[in-house]
């Protein structure tokens, strides 16, 4: 092999890894990000069945119910609308009614919310920053949460 | 008394290095104790470290940082580690590193007087915009307005030994990467030749050593104090130290290209200031709030802005200097298709890539929501599906990379590669055949495998093995491949073949995990010294007399009103059987066990890994 032509080579090989990994991102970019609304958001949204999706708000007072030892529903609200969630496994510490929460997953066929995943930060006066807004405009922020 | 010290230090510290600037760009003393002065502040700085450390040793609440983040019956090592536990703190740490780090360098031997004046001159520069930073907007000297007895407390799930570590490790490496800046400017101001590079390689090689332990403390602390069963979440935090992780590890390696006589100094300047900048933007990201994590302190807009502007100040002053004097004198590569420095440029490329991608996904949820106004979240699975397919090239790479010859394209003994790697697939094919096969499995196995046997391979068939220091450092980058390999298998099996088992259990049930008998001993709660534990005990293969007992539950913090999770992790060399305890109803509790195949492998490797980047700082 010539000496010019290795050096094809290599650029050919390099714009290869350039291309395939902006395929990869472009790719990943539709298939593996999942969006964040508040309860009313949701509702209001065509949202298809089976699409993850992550929901922000409050666990609603007394709507927090538990099946078994690691079976739950509870109803997640932005004061506004509220979501009906099963969820099955174990509960964050911080998990609380009336506390801020963000839970992962999708709707079933009967419009309950599975939840596969469900976070709640570790401060009790932490709230997730995407839901401040909503709240500020329906006027439940509370100058405590951070 | 101490935080007015601590206060009048830091200032004075951030006074001398104005003076210094001024004296040798204003007024053009030629200074004799130029050195003096770079210690006296180095040495201000910790006085003032110490004397914040101090104030919350003895739980002094008349400083307000104390106050907030400290309670009296914390355990010593808590009110020592509050001192960085905290936003303010944690940058007078930041602060402090950064001047024991031109300490150490105005110590350095051998190199050009003015050079090193330089360099400093810049790590001066340095700590008078971090200084100021501390002073106006995070001061942790302040005094507390109201007469108290007793702080808020420190957030419980910081307190454990190594979260307690794990800020000043990883912080030494996040500003070790200062110095290499700083060298690197100075550097294109004096267009000395290559010295500079050998100096460089050395700090960088430092800093990547301190960044590597900081991380793998940082994961080792989230795996077993977090509770979910996993050591990575490709949290934003995690992300932005893998990125000067990555990119370091970049310019250890180019570096490597200044022993090949093909000195691309270009390269290795724009990397240098990479490093830094993404250490500092990491820093920005963090502390601003605006990307919301686990480890984030409370948000405050003024404190974003500041550090965004030093953050624009740094980097935009890196690269104007960098485009302005870029070294002229470039020799061209010899690239040949598969010698080692093509298989260096092309681990850098895949590297850089590999950098870009994460940083894309990092901060791709703030471009959506300030162009769009709509939230996402990018998550493991992107990162996932992206970051290992763009390494995965670069690990087959670097199995072969060290025995390639820096001026032919010829590999030596390249049978015996050959022939391993045929008998090394089959071996990892039969054994994920009766294993159930998974594609990323059998990928990552192989690949850790063939790391680890060509790294053998080249160690006992280019050298002769003999035992002495010589050697240990020959065959070093080699080790440091081997501990790659290692941590790879680890990853694959922990991630891939993880296996997990949900239990409901009352107190005095039996139960098998992989073919041993458990017993649900008992479940209790006692009152420790400053929180309440709940804990399940479990025996582990009761049916042999060598019993282990597994502890497993909750803490509760009254100070804080908080409660944490304390996994109960039995650790075996090939396996750890790790046990979470959930919630109870009528007495039953649920329990979920998790079986993670080799996960001291990634620990194990990540040591071989810095073990390795000590012995390069030795080697000159």
């Amino acid at each position: 092999m010539s000496l010019r032509f290795q050096r094809l080579l290599l650029i050919i090989l390099t714009l290869i890894i350039i291309l395939s990994a902006v395929l990869l991102i472009l790719y990943n970019t539709r298939e593996n990000i999942s969006y964040f609304y508040t309860p009313s958001e949701i509702i209001k949204s065509d949202i298809t069945i089976n699409k993850l999706v992550r929901i922000g708000g409050f666990v609603e007072n007394d709507s927090f119910n538990k099946i078994s030892s690691s079976s739950f529903n509870f109803r997640i609200t932005d004061q506004k609308a509220s979501i009906l969630v099963s969820y099955n496994g174990i509960l964050p510490d911080l998990f609380r009614e009336g506390q801020g929460a963000v839970i992962e997953g999708s709707f079933d066929n009967n419009d309950v919310f599975n939840a596969t995943n469900v976070f709640a930060k570790h401060d009790e006066n932490y709230m997730p920053a995407s839901i401040k807004e909503s709240l500020k405009d329906t006027g439940y922020w509370n100058k405590k949460y951070k | 008394m101490s935080s007015l010290i601590g206060f009048l230090s830091l200032v004075f510290a951030i006074g001398i290095n104005f003076y210094l600037i001024l004296s040798r760009y204003i007024f053009k003393f030629q200074k004799q104790k130029f050195n003096f002065f770079i210690r006296f502040s180095s040495l201000l700085t910790l006085l003032s470290f110490f004397s914040l450390m101090y104030a919350y040793v003895v739980s002094d609440f008349s400083n307000y940082n104390v106050f907030q983040n400290s309670h009296s019956n914390k355990p010593l090592i808590y009110k020592i580690s509050g001192t960085w536990g905290n936003h303010e703190g944690s940058m007078l740490l930041w602060l402090c590193i950064l001047s024991v780090f031109s300490f150490f360098f105005s110590f350095t031997k051998n190199i050009d007087r003015n050079f090193q004046r330089l360099t400093l001159i810049i790590q001066s520069f340095l700590h008078i915009l971090f200084g100021l930073f501390i002073v106006f907007t995070s001061n942790p000297f302040l005094v507390n307005s109201i007469l108290v007895n007793e702080g808020l407390g420190l957030n419980p799930i910081l307190q454990d030994p190594g979260l307690a570590v794990h800020p000043p490790i990883l912080y030494a490496g996040y500003v070790g990467y200062s110095i290499v800046f700083s060298i690197a400017i100075a550097g294109l101001f004096q267009n000395t030749d290559g010295e500079w590079l050998y100096v460089a390689k050395k700090w960088s090689l430092i800093s990547w050593t301190f960044l590597t332990g900081g991380i793998a403390l940082g994961s080792y602390w989230a795996y077993y104090e977090l509770g979910w069963g996993g050591w990575w979440f490709w949290d934003p935090v995690e992300n932005i130290s893998l990125m000067p992780w990555i990119a370091g590890l970049a310019l250890v390696h180019s570096l490597m290209m200044v022993r090949g006589e093909q000195a691309i100094k270009k390269w290795i300047v724009f990397l240098s200031i990479l490093c830094f900048s993404l250490s500092v933007f990491g820093t920005f990201l963090v502390r601003s709030g605006i990307l919301t994590s686990v480890h984030s302190f409370a948000a405050d807009a003024s404190r974003g802005i500041f550090i965004l502007l030093i953050f624009f100040i740094i980097t935009g002053f890196g690269f104007l200097v960098f485009l302005l004097k870029e070294p002229k004198k470039s020799i061209a590569l010899n690239l040949l298709f598969i010698n080692k420095v093509s298989a260096l440029v092309i681990n850098n490329i895949l590297m850089i890539i590999a950098t870009l991608t994460i940083l894309l996904g990092t901060i791709y949820p703030i471009i959506i929501e300030v162009l769009y106004n709509k939230r996402i979240s990018v998550g493991g699975p992107y990162f996932n599906a992206t970051v290992i397919p763009i390494m995965i090239p670069g690990f087959l790479l670097m199995s072969i990379a060290p025995i390639l010859s820096w001026q032919t394209n010829k590999i030596q003994n390249s049978k015996k590669y050959v022939l391993g790697f045929i008998v090394l697939s089959i071996l990892v094919l039969i054994q994920s055949y009766f294993l159930d096969f998974n594609t990323w499995g059998f990928v990552g196995l192989l690949l850790g495998f063939w790391i680890i046997l060509a790294s053998i391979i080249a160690i006992f068939s280019s050298y002769k093995v003999k035992f002495s220091i010589k050697f240990i450092q020959i065959i070093n980058p080699h080790i440091a491949h081997i501990g790659v390999g290692i941590a790879i298998v680890g990853i694959t099996c922990s991630s891939v073949f993880q296996n997990e088992l949900d239990f409901n259990l009352i107190e005095g049930d039996k139960f098998k995990v992989n073919g041993k008998t458990v017993l649900f001993e008992k479940i209790e709660t006692t009152n420790q010294i400053n929180f309440q534990a709940l804990r399940g005990k479990f025996l582990f293969d009761i049916e042999k007399n060598k019993l282990k007992e597994i502890e497993v539950g909750k803490n509760y913090y009254p100070v804080s009103k908080m409660i944490t999770s304390e996994a109960g992790i039995l650790h075996q060399w090939n396996k750890d059987i790790y046990f979470i305890l959930g919630d109870q109803k009528n007495n039953e509790w649920f329990v979920k066990v998790l079986i993670n195949p080799f996960v001291s492998f990634i620990w194990f490797g990540v040591i071989i890994m810095m073990y390795s980047g000590f012995i390069a700082v030795s080697r000159r």
